[in-house]
């Protein structure tokens, strides 16, 4: 257990929760079961993104007084990952509203949960 | 100038703002997202004013003054002013085309809608790769939720397998550019590319990833069933957006991160893109639903796009010259065509029909399928163009093959569309058509021809088109409301002044083609004269004809195969608008315009693959010296498929025969001239030395000859007159193309008699046949007969046309008969000689035919009262027949500078003295052979009369019927089914064979289509692990 170090524990975790939510997206055919695969998916690439910014003992890029503004360089992980992830939940966020909303339409529309009753159009 | 970060200030700003606006007169926030777009769409303008005017230079901007990687930078260059023009351009066109839409679901719609389009004008204008996924994921937010402008449940559903799509490939980008971040530490576009990723192994996965969202992005085959299912369900102001603003938008992605990924790359771009063109085009085939229809065809689309960014590495300076040509066609053409589909709401194509009710409507489909397709005057037809000199350059010749195959498939189901849209009954009539509706596909169309003549001027002086005939076209449409009198005069007039800027030019220096365009011009003003006998305005018919006449003139005049090619393409599609005139002509006109379109292809690549060794001059054909015989085999088969050579002649008969009665003679005499001038100008190219031993012109030769056989069988078994002589130019044809194939001075002459004689006397006949059925109304030669005492000029017509024809003498087919068996006995084809001289005595049963049913025996019933045949087919007929007698009389005036002109290439093998043609086995003088032969009929004649006189003309009645009366009286008369015997001992020749293997390969062709599309099964979960898959197979087969 020594060896594992934050980053690869959180690495690990994220690919872990996107290979759970892709599972989930491609075989529940339930759609909000199918939305629940896209956050975790989502959520999996965003430990991903966070565990990839880590940088070993150091903190949070926050500065306070914690961390002094002279001193940031050498004690804070890398910020960028950070501000990035932060957009990215927002957006995944959106977007499984957006989602579910969608959802709550088709079930309105057919009184149906299944992603097997939405193909009237093919071919 | 006002900064670009304006745009977004602008649409945030915007967006923000309406919320205020909820509960006011939805015409407020409407105007004040108009408004507001309007002045984004101003912004970029003047951007891409100064940029144009070089007053500009590209500017980067950082935004809250840091540098990268903890800014967002954004850059507005040349490239960013053009693609943000157009995206807000479409935007402000869609805001007024969905102006309704807007005010029935209100303010929330009308945020959304400007959200999507500051989306894709960052999109554009971002130099940082996360900045990238942000705006795109704002984009594809917003172009779900106007979606919901559609309230229909498929809307829904597929809104919702559009989302889970886009959220997979948007999880993959982000995957992608936090790996691109990890190994370079910028996500700064410019940094990217300097630190080349590449360089380390996972540097490359990470690229590959973001590579793979991006391309995603652009639906490749069969990746995509999410987006056709939104293209066939979303409101089509939506359609346009996705398939014109986005994809735009998205391209422009693609385009701005080629820089950094690797060489080898290129080519699994390209391989997704030839994939996607030739499999979404394969599947339109077989689509009957509009909107389904434009989605496959936008895939496509941006598939070919993708393949020409795939092969840039191919393309050198032209590279963005072909991809941006292609890409403004796609934009306008996808554009206008999903509009007009919200205009005129019909969901089958076959229900297009109603866009005859508005003319204009027709105009501009026809004018957005044809950028489609890449005709001229398009700018997409110099894209094409370059695409394949480029590859042919570099020896690409396998992507060329796969290019037209894929771009012939579009061209089945847009002109199956359009043929619906020209010919269909109208079963219900559209209500009012809004201005704010008609104004975006209207400014678009404009604008397509516009950019199509700005190409060709950006291309430079070796490109030159003569835009003239065009233009005369364009006024003749403009005016088409007017009576077709006035319209006929006029086409006239065009036509004799065009013709006298060219002619005397050209008989100064080239005789041949003064010959082709002499031809070409006094045929077609002659056959519009004909046009005078029809009433009202005949919409549609001068545009089409004088489109065909401009081509025809422009294929003479070329001197670049680039003006060659532009003009061949003119005159086809002029040529197909006449063709499906005919009343029964949809499937004729389709099968015509196909092949024209394949044989059109073989040309082009011919052309690429010279272009590659001595450039575009026409001239240069001869200097040719690799792949000689794959280019003229290329060449010699595209211009069969217009000669209607053996094989490729199945769309011949149906063409003819269905056309009006003044077309038939213009596609047959006129048009068919045309491969036989191709084909001429191709054998001259290989020189004496290549002919005499060229197993091509050899198997040319037989082609020709069984051609002539099976032509002049067939014609024997008609029952109806004018598919009689369009057989009938089948085998003339055969015969010229034997003649030409001999490659020798006598075959030559011989073949220029044929080629004079066909247009003159074939011209004769379709106009007086033509005359003759619109006067008794049918084609059906066993229901007329005894017409000679209604019309006797009419027979007199015929009979000289047939006299022609057949090759007695003394008028100027046996001229061509003389030349031809002399040529043959000195060529030594003795084989395929008798192949000819046997089809030529079956010329006879069916020149019988004509004369023997239609003017004699007993006059029906029902034609006791016809009149002669209208004055305005007297006219040109007996100015043809005139011009025979001369030709006839007078035969070296025409054939002895074409001796003269022939002599170099061939050697020698003919003379003239006088009126005299003086070969090696004889001689032959066309005055004198005029007058003995005159002096024999006229005795003959007169002693007939004296004859005649004393026999008793039997009544019509009596004949005894076994007591009873027949139930189709015409059926038991001799003239039906004429030939049965010889159909008995010969029929198993003219068989369909050819037809049914061509209808074979076709219905094979759909048959894939139907099975492929089955990968669509419309289940979105299924789609999902598309993506999955797809990613996985492409990463296996790239690493």
């Amino acid at each position: 257990m020594e060896n594992l170090s934050l980053e690869i524990v959180t690495l690990i975790t994220g690919i872990a929760l996107l290979l759970i939510g892709i599972w989930g997206l491609l075989t529940q055919k339930n759609l909000i079961k199918m939305v629940i695969g896209f956050a975790l998916f989502d959520t999996g690439i965003h430990i991903i993104m966070v565990s990839i910014g880590y940088v070993k003992n150091r903190t949070a890029p926050i500065l306070d007084q914690a961390v002094k503004t002279n001193q940031a360089a050498e004690k804070i992980v890398d910020p960028v990952p950070q501000a990035l992830v932060l957009t990215a939940i927002v957006i995944g966020l959106g977007i499984t509203a957006l989602m579910l909303a969608f959802v709550l339409k088709m079930y309105q529309k057919k009184k149906s949960l299944e992603i097997n009753n939405f193909n009237d159009l093919k071919w | 100038m006002v900064g670009p970060l304006y745009i977004i200030a602008i649409a945030l700003g915007t967006a923000f703002s309406l919320g205020f606006f909820k509960k006011a007169n939805r015409n407020i926030p409407y105007a004040i997202m108009f408004l507001a777009i309007a002045f984004m769409t101003f912004i970029s303008g003047q951007w891409l004013y100064a940029f144009l005017a070089n007053q500009q230079e590209a500017i980067q901007i950082f935004t809250a003054g840091f540098q990268p990687p903890f800014s967002i930078s954004l850059q507005m260059g040349l490239h960013e002013a053009v693609f943000v023009s157009m995206i807000n351009g479409i935007g402000l066109l869609s805001a007024l085309y969905l102006y309704e839409q807007f005010r029935d679901k209100g303010v929330q719609m009308m945020m959304v809608f400007i959200l999507l389009f500051m989306g894709l004008n960052v999109i554009i204008m971002t130099r940082d790769i996360f900045n990238l996924f942000v705006f795109l994921e704002i984009s594809t937010i917003a172009i779900i939720g106007l979606i919901l402008l559609e309230k229909k449940e498929q809307a829904m559903s597929s809104g919702f397998k559009y989302l889970i799509a886009s959220g997979i490939i948007s999880g993959i980008l982000l995957i992608g550019i936090i790996a691109i971040y990890y190994y370079n530490g910028t996500l700064f576009i410019n940094d990217i590319i300097s630190s080349n990723p590449l360089l380390l192994k996972g540097g490359s996965v990470a690229v590959f990833l973001t590579l793979m969202a991006i391309v995603l992005e652009l639906k490749p085959f069969p990746v995509n069933g999410w987006a056709l299912d939104v293209y066939e369900s979303a409101h089509p102001g939506v359609g346009a957006i996705l398939s014109a603003a986005t994809g735009t938008a998205m391209l422009f992605v693609l385009y701005k991160i080629t820089p950094f990924i690797a060489d080898p790359w290129f080519n699994m771009i390209a391989t997704i893109g030839i994939i996607t063109f030739i499999g979404s085009n394969l599947l339109g085939i077989q689509q009957e639903n509009a909107q389904r229809l434009l989605g496959y065809s936008s895939v496509g689309q941006l598939g070919l796009i993708m393949l020409v960014i795939g092969l840039s590495p191919y393309l050198g300076d032209n590279y963005l010259f072909i991809g941006f040509t292609l890409l403004i066609s796609h934009f306008l053409a996808k554009a206008g065509l999903f509009w007009i589909a919200g205009i005129i709401k019909q969901k089958k194509i076959k229900n297009w029909s109603v866009l005859r009710k508005t003319p204009l409507l027709m105009v501009l489909f026809g004018i957005f399928i044809l950028t489609l397709l890449g005709f001229p005057p398009f700018p997409s037809f110099f894209g094409k163009w370059e695409l394949v000199m480029e590859l042919s350059n570099n020896h690409q010749l396998a992507w060329i093959i796969a290019i037209l195959a894929g771009s012939f498939l579009e061209a089945v189901y847009l002109f199956r569309w359009f043929g619906y849209a020209l010919k269909k009954e109208i079963k219900e009539t559209t209500s009012k058509i809004q201005f704010s509706k008609i104004l975006p596909p209207f400014l678009f169309g404009i604008t397509s021809l516009v950019a199509g003549y700005y190409t060709n001027i950006f291309q430079g002086d070796a490109y030159t088109i003569n835009y003239l005939p065009l233009a005369l076209v364009l006024i003749i449409t403009l005016i088409d409301f007017i009576s077709a009198k006035i319209k006929n005069s006029l086409a006239i007039l065009a036509m004799a002044y065009y013709g006298f800027l060219t002619l005397p030019g050209l008989y100064e220096n080239d005789f041949i083609r003064f010959i082709f365009m002499a031809i070409f011009i006094g045929g077609g003003i002659l056959t519009l004269i004909a046009g005078y006998a029809y009433q009202g305005k005949r919409k549609g018919f001068y545009p089409a004809a004088l489109l065909m006449f401009a081509g025809l003139g422009g294929i003479i005049e070329a001197q670049t195969t680039l003006q060659f090619f532009f003009a061949w393409e003119i005159m086809t599609f002029g040529s197909y608008l006449l063709i499906i005139r005919g009343k029964h002509s949809i499937k004729h006109g389709f099968s015509y315009i196909l092949f024209s379109l394949g044989g059109a292809y073989l040309l082009l690549m011919a052309f690429g693959l010279m272009n590659a060794q001595v450039g575009m001059q026409i001239s240069a054909l001869s200097d040719i010296n690799t792949h000689l015989n794959l280019i003229f085999s290329l060449l010699a088969i595209g211009f069969m498929t217009k000669m209607a050579s053996l094989g490729l002649h199945i769309w011949l008969p149906g063409a003819h025969a269905e056309a009006e009665s003044d077309v038939s003679p213009m596609v047959s005499a006129i048009l068919l001239k045309a491969g036989v001038f191709g084909l001429l100008i191709t054998i001259l190219a290989m020189g004496a030395e290549y002919a005499q031993h060229s197993t091509l012109l050899y198997i040319l030769g037989w082609i020709g000859a069984l051609t002539a056989l099976v032509g002049n069988l067939a014609a024997s078994f008609q029952e109806d007159a004018k598919r009689l002589l369009a057989y009938s130019s089948i085998g003339q044809l055969g015969y010229i193309l034997f003649a030409y194939a001999m490659a020798t001075h006598l075959g030559w002459v011989g073949g220029f008699v044929y080629v004079i004689n066909h247009f003159a006397f074939k011209a004769v006949l379709f106009l007086t046949i033509g005359a003759v059925v619109l006067r008794v109304g049918t084609h059906k030669m066993y229901e007329m007969g005894g017409l000679i005492k209604r019309m006797p000029l009419a027979f007199i017509a015929v009979l000289i046309g047939i006299i022609t024809l057949s090759g007695v003498p003394p008028l100027s087919g046996f001229a061509g008969k003389w030349f031809f068996y002399h040529a043959l006995i000195s060529k030594g084809w003795y084989f395929q000689g008798a192949v000819v001289l046997f089809a030529g005595i079956i010329a006879f049963l069916y020149c019988f035919r004509l004369i023997q049913s239609i003017f004699l025996g007993q006059l029906k019933d029902n034609h006791r009262k016809v009149k002669e045949i209208s004055i305005w087919f007297i006219i040109p007929i007996y100015t043809l027949i005139i011009g025979i007698m001369i030709f006839s009389a007078r035969p070296h005036w025409i054939l002895q500078p074409i001796s003269e002109y022939i002599a170099p290439y061939f050697g020698r093998e003919l003379t003239w003295n006088g009126s005299t043609a003086i070969a090696e086995m004889g001689y032959w003088n066309g005055e004198w052979i005029m007058y003995i032969i005159g002096v024999m009929f006229v005795l003959i004649l007169g002693w007939l009369l004296y004859t005649n006189a004393k026999a008793q003309k039997v009544k019509q009645f009596n004949i005894v019927y076994s007591g009873e009366r027949p139930f189709t009286p015409e059926t038991t008369h001799i003239a039906h089914n004429m030939y049965a015997g010889y159909s008995k001992a010969l029929g198993f020749i003219v068989e369909p064979y050819i037809t049914k293997l061509w209808n074979n390969m076709s219905d094979a062709i759909v048959q894939l289509g139907g099975l492929t599309k089955r990968i669509y099964n419309g289940n979105g979960q299924t789609y999902a692990f598309y993506i999955i898959a797809y990613i996985v197979i492409t990463f296996f087969l790239v690493f």
